[in-house]
């Protein structure tokens, strides 16, 4: 899909009653999904995640963790729950874009059934792009980084 | 009030619960696997949560998952739908520590009833019409052998954990009964992580026939007639009617008593079955099932009651929409359960229609059947004004139905409804396997 398609796409996502939207063809997957509105319970680091921005992931269908183009990895979540990048709303979020991380290093946590999970890099890695907006819900399999393996 | 509601469920139950909550203007969250995710119910919902992979035990039974996902999706509520969690009490009482209402029974009563020998024993309390036997938990060894020299052979050795046919064997000699108890004990224990047994006499080919209960939680309870489901293969349902051809009206005003007077004195909520074995014009009881069934069609057909929507009635705290009074059993309806015996791709799909016909499935030409699941794909229900009426009716539908690229049950269905003895209503249980000696069709 040619960029301007896909900001044409955005647009009209943005103004469809839409909570998602997912769009295949051949190997290439493009998911569209608005943030729910942001929870009122502790919503660590304000990030922007203001409202109904969309959060737009481009990736294979991803199992657990998968090839993006460039040979990066896609590090998707393995539970349903809340995707914050902090320990605490306002400490520094665990990982930035640009990060080095050692194996066994936290990357996010996913608060499920008020049990906070930590996710741990399964290997020295390269944050390439933090692909889920923080406090917000995210599904199994839904993008969370992506990685480069180091 | 439920106004959202998380359907922790898949395949033509899901959709079934998306068409009514669409009706009654509760925004629906489905649930899916990986396996899933293309599929109509996954398309139909206000929103969908993808909670796993392909197996179930990691999506469809990820009691975790399907909370979280409730949770954060905002659902006042969440349906379990038919099979996967719908009678598990540690699931239910999850939904309640979580905040949410479970669409069925109190975990307390679904614990009670999913416990065959303690399900037996209420009703036995509540001067239900049981089928001889045990009393308690039976074992190998002496007592078991007395026990069913009083029953009276054949008996039918059970799974107090059971209950859907699995894990059933007839004993019809004393020779035997040892033996059997052993290897059925192991093979509960393998299947339900229980291995307690009990015994009832083996009635041979009686009628299986249930009466559709609705509860709400302000003790108002109706039930809407009865169903016969005697049309079944390795304790498998095939076929479901309402009403019954062997039920007279006097024998559904007790039918309909007992199992208003069970459910009453358990505390029951919500849409659930009890089940007897008739034989002989007498009605004995047999299990409990504590969720809505698949064969609930053929009710809401004959009664005009939707029963998802009373569900969701009582489970929202509000009154049942139908009194007894207001209860009739209008015609006749019929159902035939399509199921696939190959998993795979839908290349072909024409689904029949016209007066009195109405298919539930989730099935559409291009749509994928995983290998994973249950394997009803489809269900086909037709009402008419008497019994002859619906078998033409459903033979008619039954023709014109068209699935293409996977393998199905059709010919079977076609040919069970054609049958002069199904034609008649003058069979047991044992129909399919006597009828259709050759095998599967």
């Amino acid at each position: 899909m040619e960029l301007k398609e896909l900001y044409q796409l955005m647009d009209r996502f943005e103004k469809s009653g839409l909570w998602e939207l997912a769009w295949r063809r051949d190997k290439e997957t493009i998911r569209l999904r608005k943030a729910p509105v942001a929870a009122t319970s502790a919503a660590p680091a304000s990030v922007a995640t203001a409202g109904l921005a969309p959060s737009i992931a481009v990736s294979a269908p991803a199992p657990a963790a998968s090839r993006t183009g460039q040979g990066n990895e896609i590090i998707t979540a393995p539970l349903v729950g809340t995707f914050y990048r902090a320990p605490t709303p306002d400490a520094a979020p665990f990982v930035e874009k640009g990060d080095r991380v050692k194996k066994g290093q936290t990357l996010c946590i996913l608060e499920a059934m008020k049990l906070m999970n930590e996710f741990q890099a399964e290997y020295d890695l390269e944050i390439v792009a933090v692909l889920a907006e923080n406090a917000a819900m995210v599904e199994f399999g839904t993008p969370l980084f992506e990685v480069r393996k180091l | 009030v439920i106004r959202s509601l998380l359907i922790a469920n898949r395949g033509e139950i899901a959709v079934r619960i998306i068409r009514t909550c669409r009706e009654m203007g509760v925004w629906t969250v489905v649930a899916y696997s990986e396996a899933d995710r293309g599929s109509l119910p996954v398309r139909m919902a206000d929103q969908a949560v993808c909670v796993g992979p392909a197996p179930a035990r990691d999506s469809y039974l990820n009691a975790r998952n399907l909370v979280t996902a409730a949770v954060l999706s905002r659902c006042d509520a969440i349906h379990p739908g038919v099979g996967f969690l719908a009678e598990n009490a540690s699931f239910a009482r999850q939904v309640h520590e979580a905040g949410l209402v479970f669409v069925g029974p109190d975990p307390e009563v679904i614990e009670l009833l999913g416990d065959k020998i303690g399900a037996r024993r209420s009703a036995a309390e509540l001067g239900l019409p049981l089928i001889p036997g045990s009393d308690g938990p039976v074992a190998a060894g002496p007592e078991s052998l007395a026990m069913a020299e009083n029953i009276g052979y054949p008996v039918i050795v059970k799974a107090a954990a059971g209950g859907g046919g699995k894990g059933m064997r007839i004993v019809r000699s004393p020779a035997d009964l040892d033996e059997v108890l052993k290897i059925a004990s192991h093979e509960a224990e393998r299947a339900f992580a229980d291995g307690t047994l009990y015994l009832e006499r083996y009635l041979e080919n009686p009628r299986h026939v249930e009466v559709q209960i609705v509860a709400d939680r302000r003790g108002g309870i109706v039930h809407l007639g009865e169903r016969d489901c005697t049309v079944q293969q390795n304790h498998q349902k095939l076929v479901e009617e309402s009403p019954s051809p062997v039920v007279t009206p006097e024998l559904r005003a007790r039918m309909g008593e007992d199992a208003v007077k069970l459910m009453r004195g358990l505390g029951y909520a919500g849409a659930g079955t009890v089940e007897f074995l008739v034989k002989d014009g007498r009605h004995y009881f047999m299990e409990v099932n504590a969720r809505v069934q698949v064969e609930h069609p053929v009710s809401e057909m004959v009664t005009g009651v939707d029963i998802i929507r009373q569900q969701l009635v009582a489970a929202g705290g509000e009154p049942l929409e139908v009194s007894q009074a207001g209860v009739r059993l209008d015609g006749w309806a019929m159902e035939c359960r399509i199921n696939a015996r190959s998993a795979g791709r839908v290349t072909e799909f024409f689904a029949p229609g016209g007066f009195g016909v109405r298919l539930d499935t989730f099935l559409h030409a291009g749509c994928t059947i995983p290998p994973h699941y249950d394997h009803l794909v489809a269900k086909l229900i037709v009402a008419g004004k008497d019994r002859a009426e619906a078998i033409a009716r459903m033979s008619r539908a039954l023709d014109e139905l068209t699935i293409g690229g996977i393998a199905t049950n059709l010919e079977l269905q076609r040919r069970i409804i054609a049958h002069p003895a199904f034609r008649k209503g003058a069979y047991g249980t044992g129909f399919i396997a006597d009828a259709f000696k050759e095998g599967a069709a």
